[in-house]
């Protein structure tokens, strides 16, 4: 009799914990986040979840995000796409289907973004994605997906242009990209804004991703290009410095893209990272201000710093301000957690509507057009490493320093 | 045409590269039949210490490679016994629980890379990387990177010590017994265990010192240790599975295909053309170009 008594009370315990974490459970918003957090992308998705991290913790030091004058906190919950389309709409559809998530914040890659899209569309699931910029995403027009980084045809003429404003301005160029949706975006778009700003385009090539081009770049050593462009991934950036240093051959100007805003690019190459220059929308002396979160670009560079030990770059602060723009639209709408559909049909009309200042800069979302649900309030800028730091050296109106140009040789570094 | 000398050159330093990711990895496989799936993440972790064995003393890398054998070949040592006793077990199917295991091995050592050591990617500065030599005569012009060329020598050198040790040495004569036939060559009084020991140390301590030089030439990070071991594995097939002297040819002609190919042809499809003409081969030949693969 004793031990039955006690196996009901055991019993009604656990359901009253179960019930209470249930309920405490119910005034947090699930935020699912899909990323690369392993595989050859590893180092971009972990720059997004730093952005989504910092983004988290500031608003849970805040209290929550404050809905109609209470707050709800909020939890990150991480599923890794492993570098892998397949792998991270797997993730998607088990962060909607098990942990019932209100929405999701986005992939590094632009690949696994456009293989976790439909997902999300399928489920109605909003999901901001912090970092992606290929084109593609956006000419798909899918209702449920936004992103906070322009795309890179938006962004990628503009280096281009700063180049052909230079004296002697590069008549000639080769441009390559390696073989990756983003990367290959990345290497048309410079080819369109070379053409357009007259320079000759020598070659054009996508390379197999990841590999040694050293072969490759001797050829193209031949052909003696002002201009090398290439769009590809961090680790593919240094490699590419690294052969070019190694058949010394310095081309009057070289612009990568993405990796040359990431501080590690730096600490790899040392002095041979100096006068790369690189395409970005954010630099942390960028001149905004914002009333949310974060006033100022400096002071998210601080709290980066503080968390991470490591400055910011463009995509760990769009990732960031992927947070920021569901928040608002969240306030906006009134939402509360466990979103009903209806609901979150709502939070895409918020979202389309999301016109602020943030300290990352404009967020409004394109809704419509080729640019459809990426971000379209910012300013494409042309950066530059000097002396180690990642310097804005074009447009014109919004230089800090002028470019250094042409390349120093690698030898006389 | 002006641009084949090049291609050529480029060819043969890149198979350099390849010699010193594949030759242990054949030798492995040779005497103790394992193929080893955790060859790239050996070479990822020796990038790593010889990353940080520079930034703490600041010497040069290639100072370095002893440091790093004798550290790699002890740990290498005292796994093979684990390793030992999976493909040795009397149930299921040794060969695919090796490779199982050692494919979890590589799993688990890319997840403890990422914790450790972080998802950034480096660089292993040397003396030799910041050099090149430039040929020009004959109209025609030639470019070799000290680094490089420092690699393929190492790649020879490495070749030329494991020939030494397997045909001029008791130790190489107890390897080439138990590569032969296990059973007897215990019987003729080596011991099996110690000596598949010492050649799993051998292995995982030349890999390592593969993994300082990529450090010096290309990059270190957590995730590159993947594109290694399709190479190397590549390398092993095309040279016969366990037969060494084949892994210089092989590689060089990895190495020359993937330049001649990035040079002249559509450079998207190297890897798809590298991969067509191992396929061609070991239709031809399926046990290596020499016809000598176990």
């Amino acid at each position: 009799m004793k031990k039955r008594l006690l196996c009901t009370l055991a019993l009604v315990t656990s359901l009253l914990v179960a019930t209470t974490l249930y309920a405490a459970d119910e005034a947090v918003f699930k935020v699912g986040v899909v990323t690369e957090l392993s595989g050859s992308l590893a180092t971009g998705g972990n720059v997004t979840k730093r952005g989504y991290d910092l983004w988290a913790q500031e608003v849970n030091a805040k209290g929550g995000i404050d809905i109609k004058g209470k707050k709800y906190l909020v939890k990150l919950y991480y599923a890794d796409a492993q570098s892998n389309p397949a792998s991270g709409a797997a993730a998607a559809e088990r962060l909607i289907t098990q942990e019932k998530v209100d929405f999701i914040l986005g992939p590094y890659s632009s690949g696994v973004t456009i293989a976790v899209a439909p997902v999300v569309e399928k489920y109605k699931i909003p999901m901001i994605t912090g970092s992606a910029e290929s084109p593609l995403i956006w000419s798909n027009k899918f209702l449920y997906t936004f992103g906070t980084v322009p795309p890179i045809n938006f962004t990628g003429a503009t280096p281009i242009k700063t180049l052909s404003e230079l004296n002697p301005a590069p008549k000639t160029a080769v441009i390559l990209g390696s073989n990756d949706t983003f990367s290959k975006a990345s290497a048309e778009a410079f080819k369109t804004a070379a053409e357009a700003a007259k320079i000759k385009v020598l070659k054009f090539n996508i390379v197999p991703a990841g590999q040694d081009l050293t072969p490759l770049l001797s050829a193209v050593r031949g052909l003696k290009p002002d201009l090398i462009a290439f769009g590809g991934h961090d680790e593919e950036l240094i490699k590419l410095v690294k052969s070019l240093r190694q058949i010394d051959y310095t081309p009057k100007a070289l612009l990568m893209h993405y990796g040359v805003t990431e501080p590690a690019f730096v600490e790899a190459l040392g002095k041979d990272a100096n006068q790369v220059f690189g395409a970005s929308v954010w630099t942390n002396t960028a001149k905004t201000k914002s009333a949310i979160l974060w006033p100022t670009a400096a002071s998210y560079d601080a709290a980066s710093m503080k968390a991470f030990n490591t400055p910011a770059d463009y995509t760990q602060a769009g990732s960031s301000a992927a947070g920021i723009a569901f928040q608002v639209a969240l306030q906006k709408i009134g939402a509360t957690p466990g979103m009903s559909e209806a609901k979150r049909t709502e939070l895409i009309k918020a979202l389309e509507q999301v016109n602020i200042d943030t300290f990352y800069g404009k967020v409004k979302f394109a809704t419509s057009g080729e640019y459809y649900h990426a971000n379209v309030g910012m300013t494409p800028l042309t950066v530059q490493i000097q002396n180690g730091k990642t310097v804005i050296v074009g447009p014109k109106n919004i230089q800090e320093v002028p470019a250094q140009y042409p390349l120093t040789p690698w030898k006389n570094r | 045409m002006e641009l084949l000398p090049q291609a050529l050159m480029d060819g043969i330093l890149l198979g350099g590269i390849y010699i010193t990711i594949a030759i242990a990895f054949s030798l492995t496989y040779g005497v103790m039949h394992i193929i080893d799936f955790a060859v790239g993440e050996w070479i990822m972790f020796g990038a790593f210490a010889g990353y940080y064995l520079n930034k703490v003393t600041g010497l040069d890398p290639f100072l370095l490679l002893p440091v790093v054998f004798i550290m790699f070949a002890l740990v290498g040592y005292l796994i093979q016994p684990v390793i030992h006793r999976v493909l040795s077990g009397n149930k299921g199917n040794p060969l695919l629980m090796g490779l199982v295991f050692t494919f979890g091995l590589a799993i688990m050592f890319q997840g403890i890379a990422l914790t450790v050591f972080g998802f950034y990617s480096n660089s292993t500065p040397s003396v030799f990387s910041e050099g090149s030599f430039f040929i020009e005569k004959f109209g025609l012009s030639l470019t070799i990177s000290s680094i490089r060329l420092a690699g393929l020598v190492y790649a020879l050198a490495i070749t030329a010590a494991l020939h030494y040790l397997l045909k001029k040495t008791n130790f190489g004569l107890g390897v080439r017994a138990l590569a032969l036939n296990r059973e007897s060559a215990g019987l003729m009084g080596v011991n099996g265990k110690q000596t598949a020991s010492l050649v799993y140390g051998l292995y995982v301590g030349v890999s390592a010192m593969t993994g300082v030089l990529i450090g010096c030439i290309l990059s270190v990070s957590a995730q590159m240790g993947t594109e290694y071991t399709i190479f190397a594995f590549f390398v092993v097939v095309l040279a016969g599975m366990g037969y060494l002297a084949g892994v210089p040819w092989a590689a060089l002609l990895l190495g020359m295909v993937q330049s001649i190919f990035l040079i002249y042809f559509n450079p998207g499809h190297t890897l798809l053309a590298v991969f067509a003409i191992l396929y061609i081969i070991l239709l031809i030949s399926p046990r290596g170009l020499f016809g000598r693969g176990v």
